[in-house]
């Protein structure tokens, strides 16, 4: 694997994870009362402008590798996605979910052996 | 930035918002929406690189950008499929922490390989199919108990 296609796969990691944190964020608020509608709608359309940068980073991607090929990449982002919500969501993963990234880490290194 | 202010504890979300969805018709269920937001994943994926490959001769203008898979008309199926995935996970996300949600939709990564394997003729080695299994092993060690708790909530 090229730098240049490490680079961009990690860049689409990004904006996937920031996004999904932005869009949660977002959501949560739809439960509280009064609705914060500046807060969801504003929080929301900037994860959508986000998660539009991933889409344009990853067809690029797709357009020089097999889908197969780069996908696996994509398996970092539960582990980016379980260390961003207990930090910037306050989410209270149960120690489990620290063993299955783990998990998920190495299925991500065999894949990339293989 | 801090993406916690005004966001009640965990405590609070996880009782007030299972006995909310717990209220819902059915077809609202959120783990309904977030197994057809899974569904749709795959369908996105397959038919994303069906444009990706229809339009893989023509350069891109903009360095290591996609932008010209917007002229091929299976891009714009992919693209209904992630706004019909976005929409049932949008919903999900109103009930489901993001770190079980996630977990779940990780499933996506046997589905994806399989419908490469399936559908577009990819050929995947056993190494790799190694890893996938592992990959989904977490995610079953992660969204299993998790699951439990909610229902016992």
């Amino acid at each position: 694997m090229s730098a240049s296609i490490l680079l961009l796969c990690l860049a689409s990691q990004f904006c996937l994870v920031t996004g999904q944190l932005l869009t949660k964020h977002a959501m949560n608020a739809t439960n509280l009362s009064p609705k914060p509608w500046a807060q969801i709608v504003g929080r929301l359309s900037l994860g959508i402008v986000v998660l539009t940068g991933w889409f344009f980073i990853w067809a690029g991607l797709l357009q020089k590798k097999d889908l197969s090929y780069v996908f696996p990449f994509e398996g970092l982002s539960p582990v980016l996605i379980v260390l961003g919500a207990s930090v910037f969501l306050r989410e209270k993963p149960m120690w489990k979910a620290w063993l299955g990234v783990a998990l998920i880490s190495l299925g991500i290194a065999v894949v990339a052996a293989s | 930035m801090d993406f916690s202010q005004q966001i009640p504890t965990r405590s609070v979300m996880s009782s007030t918002t299972s006995q909310r969805w717990r209220q819902l018709p059915w077809w609202l269920n959120p783990y309904l929406a977030m197994a057809l937001a899974i569904l749709f994943v795959p369908a996105a994926e397959m038919l994303l690189k069906r444009g990706a490959m229809a339009t893989a001769l023509h350069h891109s203008t903009v360095a290591g950008l996609g932008v010209d898979v917007l002229s091929s008309g299976w891009t714009w199926l992919a693209i209904v499929c992630y706004i019909a995935n976005f929409t049932c996970w949008l919903h999900a996300l109103r009930y489901l922490p993001l770190y079980l949600a996630f977990s779940l939709l990780s499933s996506t990564h046997a589905l994806v390989p399989l419908g490469c394997w399936w559908f577009l003729g990819e050929s995947i080695s056993l190494g790799r199919w190694a890893g996938i299994a592992i990959v989904l092993v977490g995610v079953v060690v992660i969204a299993g108990p998790a699951m439990k708790a909610e229902e016992r909530l």
